[in-house]
């Protein structure tokens, strides 16, 4: 039965990676109510498009179509200035390389260090979305750059200089004496 | 900094160089105070970030949908609503203190209990682990329940009949918070989940999802048993904890 073939890969392929899943649409998307109006509609995308996936890495699968709907998601509630970081890019490499001279006993580290949940919420909310789901399949989730990678569909490159500045625009965020 | 410096050091910090440019690295970070800072810097970070950030699961209304969508029946698509109600109405049930939420327990028009209870069972063996306290002490896993909830359950020792206690959790059947113990019967997982009293009589249930219930009553709560492990031992596991000593009352 085809139905009953797509049923057992589904609960196989799909619910094991769902609060993965989850946990990507909700730093990309800002908010848990989205995160599961995202993660209901890539999971009916990912029942529909469970034939066609032959690989063995259904994280990687079900992520890869998480992050599409959360995207999807993005363009139609948000404006597409959140959405699209490519004039971004140039300026911040330009930024990225003369930040961070060294200040001695380091106190923008110690300010970190005592930020609350409120406030990284805060500064991870402000991020680019880009920024925000590379920072979450690496530090959240844990994935390595080649899975990143290949989640996204960027090349490794790409995902280290936005894993750098992300982090980078965190530290400015977090170690700034308010 | 270079923007390749920083990538380095975000990449050694992330152990994706090999062994060869990790040493080069850390030869130049010994002697370069700027690198140096950043690195204490982004491992400050790295660390406020695993300490402090909840971590972000998928909610058992989420999963349940989820399992839905690959059921062979039409469902409703409009869950955003009920999310919402149930959002309400489990703020209210919190408001309202923990007795009235146990009368709260199931209103009509929402998935029967049988279901939610599977669900959480599944839920449970998903995760990284089945139990929030872990042991086969029933003096350790009872005392938990009091911290937590208005009532705990029976917590008894079954090693000796082959039902070794393995911890307990808390689970949310129909918006209401309840105690789970759960045990092991070689290597099947049971999920003993005991509920307020229904005026409802207990019954036999069919299997849902390959999984077995059993359903008993003992005073004024009712014991809900979840396995995968065949009917007639689930049987054999509840007579035995119907049958096994509870340990006297504690003073509270």
């Amino acid at each position: 039965m085809a139905r009953g073939d797509s049923k057992t890969r589904f609960a196989d392929v799909v619910m094991p990676h769902l609060d993965d899943a989850y946990s990507l649409a909700r730093w990309v998307t800002g908010n848990r109510a989205d995160a599961e109006d995202v993660v209901q509609e890539a999971c009916l995308r990912a029942y529909r498009g469970i034939g066609g996936f032959a690989g063995r890495n259904g994280r990687a699968w079900l992520l890869a179509i998480v992050r599409n709907a959360a995207y999807d998601w993005l363009r139609k509630n948000r404006s597409p200035a959140v959405v699209n970081v490519d004039d971004l890019e140039a300026v911040e490499r330009m930024r990225l390389a003369d930040d961070a001279a060294g200040t001695g006993d380091n106190p923008e580290a110690a300010l970190i260090a005592r930020a609350d949940e409120a406030k990284l919420q805060a500064a991870i909310a402000r991020l680019p979305a880009v920024f925000r789901e590379t920072l979450a399949l690496r530090d959240m989730q844990g994935l390595d750059y080649k899975e990143i990678a290949a989640i996204t569909g960027v090349p490794i490159g790409t995902v280290m200089s936005r894993l750098a500045r992300a982090r980078r625009r965190l530290i400015e965020m977090l170690g700034a004496d308010r | 900094m270079t923007e390749n410096d920083r990538l380095l050091l975000n990449a050694y910090i992330d152990g994706e160089l090999d062994p060869a440019h990790a040493l080069e690295f850390e030869q130049r970070l010994a002697e370069d105070n700027t690198l140096a800072e950043e690195h204490r810097r982004i491992e400050a970070l790295r660390n406020t970030l695993r300490e402090r950030l909840p971590r972000e699961t998928a909610s058992p209304a989420l999963r349940r949908r989820v399992a839905a969508l690959a059921r062979p029946r039409p469902f409703a698509i409009n869950w955003r609503a009920g999310w919402a109600a149930m959002a309400a109405s489990t703020a209210a049930a919190f408001a309202a203190g923990s007795i009235a939420a146990f009368v709260a327990l199931g209103p009509p028009g929402r998935e029967p209990i049988p279901e939610l209870l599977v669900a959480s069972h599944m839920r449970a063996l998903m995760a990284s682990q089945t139990v929030d306290v872990a042991s086969s002490d029933r003096h350790t896993v009872k005392p938990w329940f009091n911290g937590k909830l208005p009532q705990s359950p029976r917590v008894v020792d079954l090693a000796a009949q082959g039902f070794p206690l393995v911890g307990g959790r808390i689970d949310v059947i129909g918006l209401t918070p309840v105690p789970t113990l759960v045990y092991r019967a070689r290597l099947h997982v049971i999920s003993l989940t005991a509920l307020p009293r229904s005026d409802r009589a207990s019954m036999p249930h069919q299997p849902i999802d390959g999984y077995n219930l059993v359903e008993w009553t003992d005073g004024e709560l009712v014991y809900w048993a979840v396995s995968d492990l065949a009917a007639p031992e689930l049987e054999n596991f509840a007579k035995a904890f119907r049958a096994g000593n509870p340990e006297p009352e504690q003073a509270r």
